[in-house]
């Protein structure tokens, strides 16, 4: 039985120089809390663990017009950030209805993310803000869109040499108004069965400038809805153009079967919930035009 | 790893532990450290009868690799007694029947004293919150919340119950 | 002038300043010198036949101490809750996931489970019978070699049912599907063997029932059960799913094996995959009732899925028959009641022990009768329920219910059942609000007929202290609170002055499992009994000090009284005095629980016959589109007969509720081809804290007559069974949908809602 290494190194570049040596033979660790069961149930045997916890990854700031949170911030920080419940309430939202306080206490916004699973709670908000990753490595830095980091459950494209450092995204502009709803079997410690972010930024004409619609646990990754989107863009939304947008959106899924909930139900609660998060995050999106 | 293993402050106390990454903070306290008060119910973070206040925050300790806890406070259920008897949260889980197996208390207590420590006037709803990560099979939750608020009220000052 | 009561008074368990502080010991807390490490193997399959098995490099891994297999058991490799037919450790084949096929002890946690792995298992699979349909027929394999499949088939009759169904003007017939459901006590399952140097085995279990395990040990070891001693640590809760023995069997095997002591503590997937899961049951029903309200008949024909042992399925199923027609006077009733085998998980005793499925069936019988009749459903329930002194289509004569209506009512004044109609029912467009009740009966004890009996042992010493030594198992229920009570009221001192011991088989006698909601009451009175010996010699003593007559003298709260007024001398007086005279102040007694002699013969067979009554009230809010459904408020007025300890009391009511409330809507264990697809807490779904609503609990005194100890009655079993129909009832009402299967998932809600606008989903 191989011994595990384990370290806890303060500066990044030690970090990234043991990435690069031992590639997909170290694991990071940050809040532990997939990882741990991972490694008792023998899905991972890594040689090498490498502790984020000493490098101060933790920060949630203003960046210009950016906010800029670090990758080892865990759900309870980002729920208590005052700038987090200013400029993003859907990522807030779904923080809160993660797992339970003693999980938010642990786990992290960069473990939720590399984990890739389809039902990440994080995911679809981060998705409905243009979200980016920050990929770190010995070689250099790498920004790419959330939307392009997952390629299937469990999988994504960093690198064995990379470290996820930081998660960035635009400020929403004025006018902005968002929506996380998670359909879970209880209100907390819970998988998401099916979960819709939505974001829609108006214009000063009430016009849809930007609309997002992102969905959890239907696909092999959280997937945005672009049939309705696109269906959005350039107009000004009432009910009936909400609905139907929300009918294109069950396009994007393509649900399976588990314990938790058939296909069938699966597809047919997307629409419902992109309906619903399309109309509280219109009604939020007018608020704001009307107060910024 | 840091030489001579894992340091950290239990309930107050240095304390210094062998184990490797492949235990857990659970693992260390219950076998290591003999501290049995805190209870494995699952091993998979779902249950919280194994949570403890790290650093100020509850925490399920099945949840952090022992190696994770170097330099860390932690306070577990055996931590909060005080030399002047029970923490009133303590008695008035006992006088509310907040338990009847009892297994759940060690963490059902540690995440409502990390609640009273940040509330000291919680609301019903500020309380089942803070246990949402904590299973009770035997009692279910009312009356956690009567004796939550019942030590809240002590705290304060002789107060009846908010 | 009056001493304050002990009985009835809210007072702390005996342990809650251990459990409180973290100085409780469970199992796993246990720390013996030299402690090794047990862990079970167990089949991948949930039906296989075993074509090699070899230990021999498990053996030789340096830090194992003992590698098991069916052929080192010295003893008998069986269970033995009813039949001997579930092995210890699996011989030429395995039945179900549950199944182990070798033990082993090791030094530490990782070289045991390298030890697993080392264990070379060659498996044949073979083709299970997951349908207890499939498994009844002819041509089945046998789950069990030489046993037939079918369990138990019985039918109890009574009354003329197909005249009185040819008579009636409503018949309602549905059939009705429940689902395996999982106790998840907190503390899974585990056992401590220790062997001495005379050759005692002592084994700390986490159980129900220490001396029946005291007996399964021994006949495993085989070994006389005077070596063999059983303890009960504190027990992190058991719902009936510690009942049976589990690991104290292999446990025991081990250390005896190992000549070390051993801990064997079942993980959190193992304890789901491997003890007695609730009975999944298929109920076709049918009621027949007149045109105004009376049911006339039930017919009710039940087939339950027991998994491949009989375990508890007999008494689960009998049970089931027992209560199937509910609390109400039904003369004309029919049940067959079907157990049979498969290759599915292994059913037993859960709290209610078949009642909480027949009552989703006969409380959703009662409203769709209600329905049918256009009747309101709580007017349909007090039109036919028992009295007291009405005889049950059992053949049972109810001695005291007059608690069926009161709780009825009680529950309706609680709810605002008449003025519900003015509360808003669609609160938004896809939400529906809705009402529903419902009302059971459970009986306490084993039933007639059965040996159910408890003893005591309690000692006064000379300063007034009390040790009761029971062998009653206190798993979180309070039997112990519930003991130190009664033995401090009779014996007039305060309740701290009682210290029970933990259920120990060296130091106590037997008290049976605790099960049935019987402790309270078979333990209860037998403290009684013991306690009034001991009371006889101190006022005797008192009598002549103060020189009174016995039968003016009270003893209360440390103190003789006389004539109503204390009379200055102390029980410790008394007690002190005994002791210097010889006066023995011990009394060990044994009672059996009391039935009266009043039951005609063709009375159903097991009958219970004292009956915990409650009525459940739930409000509801139905998402229409999701078929989520949110349990606004629940009420729940309960008769305890009379409160002993009214934390615990409350205590069972809240803790049933909860577990209703999952029962209801979201507990089950999924099981495809005999493989349970959740086994963990995460996925089998538990409501916590923010899922319950605030609960109005109420609790009734009409004192039971005969057997409850001062008037009272079991609570623990009932708190869980109505909640399922009373949800059930209230999603009826909302939306307008029945449904017949539990649990009431938002699938299955919303399916109920299609049946009603069929292809409404497309739009």
């Amino acid at each position: 039985m191989s011994e595990m290494s384990y370290m806890a190194p303060e500066r990044l570049e030690d970090a990234l120089a043991a990435k690069a040596e031992h590639g997909a033979h170290a694991r990071v660790v940050a809040g532990a809390t997939d990882l741990i069961l991972r490694m008792r149930d023998g899905v991972l045997r890594p040689d090498l663990l490498i502790d984020l916890r000493r490098l101060a990854l933790d920060a949630i700031e203003l960046d210009g017009d950016a906010l800029r949170l670090g990758a080892y911030a865990t759900h309870g920080q980002l729920l208590a950030d005052p700038l987090v419940a200013a400029h993003l309430p859907a990522l807030r939202q779904a923080c809160s209805e993660f797992a339970g306080p003693p999980i938010r206490n642990r786990g992290t916004l960069g473990g939720n993310l590399v984990n890739a699973s389809p039902a990440a709670d994080l995911v679809p908000p981060l998705l409905a803000y243009d979200a980016c990753v920050i990929l770190d490595s010995a070689d250099g830095r790498r920004e790419l869109p959330l939307a392009a980091f997952f390629t299937g459950p469990g999988q994504t494209v960093l690198r064995p040499d990379e470290i996820l450092t930081e998660v960035r995204l635009p400020l929403p502009p004025a006018g902005t108004g968002a929506e996380f709803i998670k359909l879970g079997q209880r209100r907390s410690m819970a998988i998401s069965v099916v979960s819709v972010a939505a974001r829609l930024s108006l214009g000063a004409a009430g016009e849809v400038q930007v609309a997002r619609i992102a969905l959890g646990a239907v696909a092999p990754t959280v997937v945005r809805a672009a049939a309705a989107e696109e269906a959005l863009q350039g107009h000004a939304p009432d009910a009936g153009r909400l609905r139907a947008a929300a009918g294109l959106a069950g396009g994007a899924a393509t649900p399976i079967s588990d314990p938790r909930a058939s296909r069938e139900y699966r597809a047919r609660m997307v629409p419902v919930l992109v309906r619903r998060a399309l109309e509280a995050a219109w009604s939020a999106s007018r608020e704001a035009a009307a107060h910024g | 790893m840091a030489e001579g293993g894992i340091r950290c402050t239990v309930n107050g106390q240095e304390a210094r532990f062998e184990a490797g990454p492949e235990r857990t903070l659970l693992q260390a306290l219950r076998e290591e450290l003999g501290l049995t008060g805190t209870k494995d119910g699952c091993s998979s973070g779902d249950c919280g009868a194994c949570v403890v206040i790290m650093d100020g925050q509850p925490v399920n300790a099945c949840m952090v690799l022992a190696p994770q806890a170097e330099g860390a406070r932690i306070r577990t259920v055996e931590g909060l007694a005080a030399a002047g008897g029970l923490h009133p949260l303590q008695r008035a889980f006992g006088e509310t029947w907040a338990f009847q197996c009892g297994f759940c208390t060690p963490g059902m207590l540690m995440s409502c004293v990390a609640l009273l420590e940040a509330n000291d006037r919680p609301s019903r709803d500020d309380i089942l919150t803070a246990i949402a990560g904590n299973f009770c099979r035997c009692t279910g939750y009312q009356a956690v919340v009567k004796a939550v608020q019942q030590a809240a009220a002590e705290m304060r000052g002789g107060e009846g119950p908010a | 002038m009056t001493a304050p009561a002990v009985v009835g008074r809210w007072v702390s368990a005996p342990g809650a300043a251990e459990i409180v502080t973290g100085d409780a010991r469970y199992c796993p807390d246990i720390r013996l010198p030299g402690l090794l490490t047990g862990k079970l193997l167990y089949a991948p399959h949930p039906r296989a036949r075993i074509a090699r098995l070899d230990v021999g490099k498990a053996r030789a891994i340096p830090g194992v101490h003992a590698v098991l297999t069916h052929a080192d058991i010295p003893g008998e490799n069986s269970y033995l809750y009813a039949e001997p037919d579930q092995p210890l450790l699996a011989e030429d084949e395995v039945r179900f996931q549950g199944d182990a096929v070798a033990a082993v002890a090791a030094e530490d946690e990782r070289t045991a489970a390298a030890a697993l792995a080392a264990i070379e298992v060659e498996y044949e699979p073979l083709p299970g019978v997951f349908d207890p349909l499939e498994a009844m027929r002819e041509d089945a394999p046998r789950i069990v070699a030489g046993e037939d499949n079918v369990i138990m088939r019985e039918v109890y009759r009574t009354g003329d049912v197909e005249a009185a169904f040819a008579a009636a003007d409503v018949v309602v017939e549905n059939t009705y599907r429940t689902r395996w459901a999982e106790h998840a006590f907190l503390e899974t399952e585990g056992a401590v063997a220790q062997l001495d140097d005379e050759g005692v085995l002592t084994v700390y279990s986490s159980c129900q029932a220490p001396h029946r395990d005291r007996m399964q040990i021994a006949r495993a070891l085989g070994l006389p059960e005077s070596r063999v001693r059983v303890v009960t640590p504190y027990i992190g809760g058991a719902f009936g799913g510690k009942d049976e023995a589990h690991v104290q069997m292999h446990a025991a095997l081990l250390a005896h094996a190992a000549r070390r002591p051993v801990r064997l503590i079942r993980d959190r997937r193992e304890s789901i995959l491997t003890h007695v899961k609730r009975h999944p049951i298929t109920v076709e029903c049918a009621t027949a009732a007149s045109r105004d309200g009376r049911i006339l008949a039930v017919r009710a024909r039940a087939i339950a899925d027991a998994g491949p042992y009989t375990n508890a399925t007999y008494e689960v199923v009998n049970k089931f028959g027992e209560f199937i027609g509910g609390p109400y006077r039904v003369e004309n009733l029919e049940v067959e009641k079907i157990g049979v085998r498969t290759n599915n998980p292994i059913s037993g005793a859960f709290r209610g022990f078949g009642a909480p499925q027949a009552a989703f069936v006969y409380e959703s019988q009662m409203d769709d009768v209600a329905r049918e009749l256009g009747m309101d459903p709580l007017e349909l329930r007090l039109l036919n329920g028992v009295e007291t002194g009405t005889r049950m289509y059992t053949g049972v004569v109810v001695r005291a219910g007059d608690a069926m209506k009161a709780s009825l009512r009680r529950a309706a004044e609680l709810i605002g059942w008449q003025g519900r109609t003015a509360q808003e029912r669609q609160p938004a467009p896809q939400l529906r609000r809705g009402w529903g009740m419902a009302t059971i009966l459970k009986g306490s004890g084993l039933g007639r007929g059965l040996g159910d009996h408890a003893g005591v042992v309690l000692e006064m010493h000379r300063d007034a202290s009390v040790v009761l030594r029971s062998g009653a198992a206190d798993m979180g229920q309070g039997i112990v609170t519930v003991m130190a009570q009664l033995a401090a009221e009779r014996l007039g001192v305060e309740y701290d002055a009682v210290r029970v011991v933990r259920a120990d088989t060296a130091q106590a006698p037997d008290a049976g499992a605790s099960c049935a909601s019987r402790q309270a009451m078979v333990s209860g009175n037998a403290v009684l009994a013991a306690a009034d010996s001991i009371r006889a010699t101190l006022l005797g003593l008192a009598a002549r000090k103060l020189r009174r007559d016995q039968a003016e003298l009270d003893l209360r709260a440390g103190e003789v009284w006389a004539d109503g007024e204390p009379s200055g001398l102390t029980v410790r007086e008394l007690a002190e005095r005994a002791s210097a005279w010889g006066y023995p102040l011990h009394a060990e007694h044994v009672s059996h629980f009391e039935y009266p002699p009043d039951v005609p013969e063709a009375s159903y067979r097991f009958s219970q016959e004292v009956f915990q009554f409650c009525t459940q009230v739930a409000q509801v809010l139905v998402d229409c589109e999701t078929g989520q459904v949110q349990v606004e408020r629940l009420v729940a007025v309960h008769d305890a007969g009379r409160m002993i300890n009214p934390g615990g009391v409350y205590g069972q009511i809240e803790g049933g509720l909860a577990q209703g409330i999952g029962y209801a809507l979201t507990e089950e264990l999924v099981v495809s081809e005999g493989r349970t697809l959740n086994p963990s807490l995460e996925n089998y779904v538990i409501p916590m804290a923010l899922d319950i609503p605030a609960l109005e609990m109420d609790v009734l005194e009409f004192p039971e007559p005969v057997g409850g100890p001062l008037g009272a009655k079991g609570i623990a079993e009932s708190p869980i069974i109505p909640t399922a129909p009373a949800i059930r009832n209230a999603i009826l009402d909302a939306v307008g949908q029945p449904l017949y299967e539990l649990p009431m998932t938002a699938e299955r809600v919303l399916a109920a809602l299609d049946r009603a606008a069929p292809g409404a989903e497309d739009g």
